[in-house]
């Protein structure tokens, strides 16, 4: 159970072991903007945290006072920067990732991490302390605990990334000072990736994940032949398409990747046909038996077409050029503005005008 | 499909206000002019019920995260009040001058340079009872978020900004600039990212002079922050994010039009990515989500939709469907919530005004109503009305001798 301050918890002011302390009131001046409203417990901790400060003691009862404030204030910088400095102080030099002080340090970042999830503070407080322990691998077990609790939250997805780049990432230092890149440490985020997604294959934090760890931050060991995983992060995305084939995340991964490679959009133009127009009544079973790896068919109940898709396939006829791409592609936005995708209307308007623009000045080149 | 025909209803500008001011003034009030303002007694009654649980949530904010951060709420309010027009009506002058007091007394000097701090929660009353205030300590140091935030809020104030120490500012963004280009939130702490580097931007921008950064670096930075969809994250590898690509477009922008005549906008094929990829934000509710897949929220109305502004992108928003979503987040009794049904706070209020103030209706969408739509025009590089920024522009620069 988390602690709470409670209310019937004695003051600072009244604490026997505060007692050679003397508090330091805010200063307030002149009238005060937007006041604010304090309750005494907050005032009070704070006022011994001022007298702190200027007398400049780094102490184990400072852990408690700082701790004290962070619970009612997480945002509170000064109480976490001082916290952290006092820490530092009281810990033996070279610091053994044992030592009882900074275990029970981690374990309430722990707490505190569940507790304030959505403050910045916590997160770059630990961030400070895995630089002392040197456990990134305890770290993705706690974030993966985290990531099961709120698949998307903005924070705990930073804290993994900046995890994975500064202990296996390009310069990452060993504890010696040496140059060393923890590969270990990337062993099974794929298969992370692969979980979350199974469970919600439109969480778009997993998708961006996939792309860092496959693309973004260097090349994972028995990954080194690029055109195989190129190959099969076109299966992996194409499949999730098929699957749930109106999924922004998933093209935008699998635009991501082709603009990454430098593979020309059109490649994949014949996937993305079967989803950009209205089921086909007349398609014959046979054709739809036949299971094509690399180009998977939407399934039977799947909402067609899909907006994704036509987009897709506009854009890459527009990039292909010549009169007769650039028209179907004027054709697919026109349906796009004013069926499939209102809301964007002008925006697909703005696309033909632009491309009408493009051709004319082609086929004057042409003509000259 | 009803949605398009439907009109808009009022956008309540007076409660609106009313909201501001009164975060202003001390959340305690919200309750006791609430209830002298209904007449039926059941309706008071479960009115302030309602009011109860937003109270007690705004007071857990407050012994929370507002108490450091007070000088970004007054922006908040403040800004609210000039965007809404009705600063001069709302604010006497006599309490203009002591915010203008209030906000100078948050400026302190000291070995980094000088800025402004978010309010003297770390300052102690004997300390600063001499005349001349001491220099701050390592823990009292101004905080760069808040600088930005203050100097919008003088030039909201009409200060003439002659007790700005320009060099201490610039010293200061000197002092939080770290290696890998970017900024600390205070100097010599490794909470950094791209909100903090626009502040410096912003900054540099309004003193139209560019010398406490190093501006490669800083957008050499930037580009570590592009994701693979066309947005920007919050920090290197960060997922894409509606706030952080503003950031990242408007820093860009202001780097470009101020910092020594390079260029350093994005090409062309980046442009339309992150264009293409800002305008899918908008969702069927008519509101902008932050990320791919997520909720629209109403602050992302501004973060997406300034960012669109500043690509050149603007008229390709559906700016009917982006008001009625707002209107859908008005709070009863004043103030706009994040999300319809939500509980509203001035930064919602803010950035909505803000987004309206780009976007307005069309008088087929908004009929009788237009009237209370209608904004002056904004900045949507820094964040603040046209003539503010004009303000700015005019009184923030060292005068030349």
């Amino acid at each position: 159970m988390p602690k709470k301050p409670q209310y019937d918890e004695p003051l600072f002011a009244e604490l026997p072991e505060w007692a050679d302390v003397k508090p330091v009131e805010q200063y307030e001046g002149v009238n005060p903007v937007a006041p604010i409203f304090y309750t005494p417990e907050y005032t009070d901790a704070t006022n011994y945290f001022r007298a702190i400060v200027q007398s400049g003691e780094k102490s184990a009862r400072v852990l408690d006072l700082t701790e004290n404030i962070i619970r009612q204030n997480p945002a509170h910088y000064s109480a976490w920067q001082y916290r952290y400095e006092t820490l530092i102080a009281l810990l033996p030099t070279p610091t053994p990732s044992s030592h009882p002080l900074l275990t029970a340090e981690v374990e309430l970042m722990d707490e505190l991490a569940v507790l304030f999830l959505k403050t910045y503070q916590v997160w770059h407080h630990r961030r400070l302390l895995v630089q002392i322990t040197r456990e990134p691998q305890r770290e993705l077990a706690f974030i993966k605990k985290g990531l099961e609790a709120d698949s998307k939250n903005y924070h705990t997805w930073s804290y993994r990334q900046w995890i994975l780049g500064f202990f296996g990432g390009k310069g990452s230092i060993s504890k010696d000072g040496d140059e060393e890149i923890d590969e270990d440490l990337w062993a099974s985020e794929l298969d992370f990736v692969d979980v979350l997604l199974a469970n919600d294959v439109r969480n778009n934090s997993a998708w961006h994940h996939r792309f860092f760890v496959v693309w973004a931050c260097g090349v994972r060991e028995g990954e080194e032949d690029r055109d195989r995983v190129l190959k099969r992060e076109l299966i992996y995305s194409k499949q999730s398409i098929s699957l749930a084939p109106s999924n922004p995340s998933a093209w935008n991964y699998l635009r991501g990747i082709l603009t990454h490679t430098h593979t020309p959009f059109p490649l994949v133009s014949t996937f993305a046909q079967a989803y950009a127009y209205p089921r086909d009544p007349q398609a014959s079973d046979k054709q739809r038996e036949i299971v094509d790896l690399e180009n998977p068919l939407p399934s039977d109940t799947a909402e067609l077409p899909c907006a994704e898709a036509m987009e897709f396939l506009a854009d890459a006829w527009e990039s292909e050029g010549g009169q007769d791409k650039i028209e179907a592609a004027v054709k697919m936005w026109t349906s796009l503005a004013n069926e499939r995708d209102v809301m964007r209307k002008k925006y697909w308007e703005h696309r033909i005008r632009d491309a009408h623009v493009a051709l004319r000045g082609e086929l004057k080149k042409k003509a000259a | 499909m009803t949605d398009q025909i439907a009109q808009l209803p009022r956008l309540s500008r007076v409660a609106h206000a009313a909201h501001c001011k009164r975060c202003l003034s001390g959340a305690l009030l919200l309750l006791f002019d609430l209830a002298a303002g209904l007449s039926d007694r059941r309706r008071c009654i479960k009115a302030i019920n309602r009011l109860l649980i937003v109270f007690l949530r705004t007071l857990r904010l407050t012994v929370g995260s507002l108490s450091n951060n007070r000088l970004a709420l007054a922006f908040y309010c403040i800004g609210s009040l000039d965007l809404l027009g009705v600063l001069d009506e709302h604010i006497p002058g006599s309490d203009r001058d002591e915010w203008r007091a209030w906000l100078w007394e948050q400026q302190t000097r000291g070995k980094y340079g000088s800025g402004f701090r978010p309010s003297p929660f770390m300052t102690g009353e004997r300390q600063s009872n001499n005349d001349l205030p001491a220099d701050y300590t390592d823990y009292d140091t101004p905080h760069i978020i808040m600088t930005y935030t203050a100097l919008l809020s003088l030039a909201i104030l009409r200060d003439d900004f002659s007790r700005l120490d320009r060099p201490g500012l610039l010293k200061f963004l000197r002092a939080c600039q770290r290696s890998d280009g970017s900024f600390s939130t205070v100097p010599g702490s490794n909470e950094s990212d791209l909100r903090t580097l626009y502040c410096a931007f912003a900054i540099s921008s309004m003193l139209n002079d560019w010398s406490g950064v190093d501006v490669p670096r800083a957008v050499s930075f930037i580009a570590t922050c592009r994701t693979y969809e066309g947005g920007y994250g919050q920090s290197p590898f960060c997922e894409a994010q509606g706030g952080t690509t503003y950031i990242a477009v408007a820093s860009l922008s202001l780097a470009s039009a101020g910092a020594g005549r390079v260029d350093y906008t994005m090409t062309p094929s980046e442009r339309q990515v992150t264009i293409s990829w800002l305008l899918r934000n908008q969702d069927s509710s008519g509101g902008f989500c932050g990320r791919t897949g997520k909720d629209a929220d109403a602050c992302y109305c501004f973060w997406c939709g300034a960012a669109l502004q500043i690509l050149g992108a603007g008229e390709l928003v559906d700016s009917d469907k982006l008001a009625a979503f707002l209107a859908r987040c008005q709070f009863k009794y004043g103030g706009i919530s994040k999300a319809p049904g939500e509980n509203p706070d001035p930064y919602h209020t803010y950035l909505s005004l803000a987004a309206l103030s780009m976007y307005t209706p069309s008088i087929h969408k908004a009929g009788d109503n237009m009237e209370s739509w209608k904004f002056k025009p904004l900045d949507p590089l820094l964040n603040a009305r046209e003539d503010t920024a004009s303000w700015i522009r005019e009184h923030v620069p060292a005068k030349l001798a």
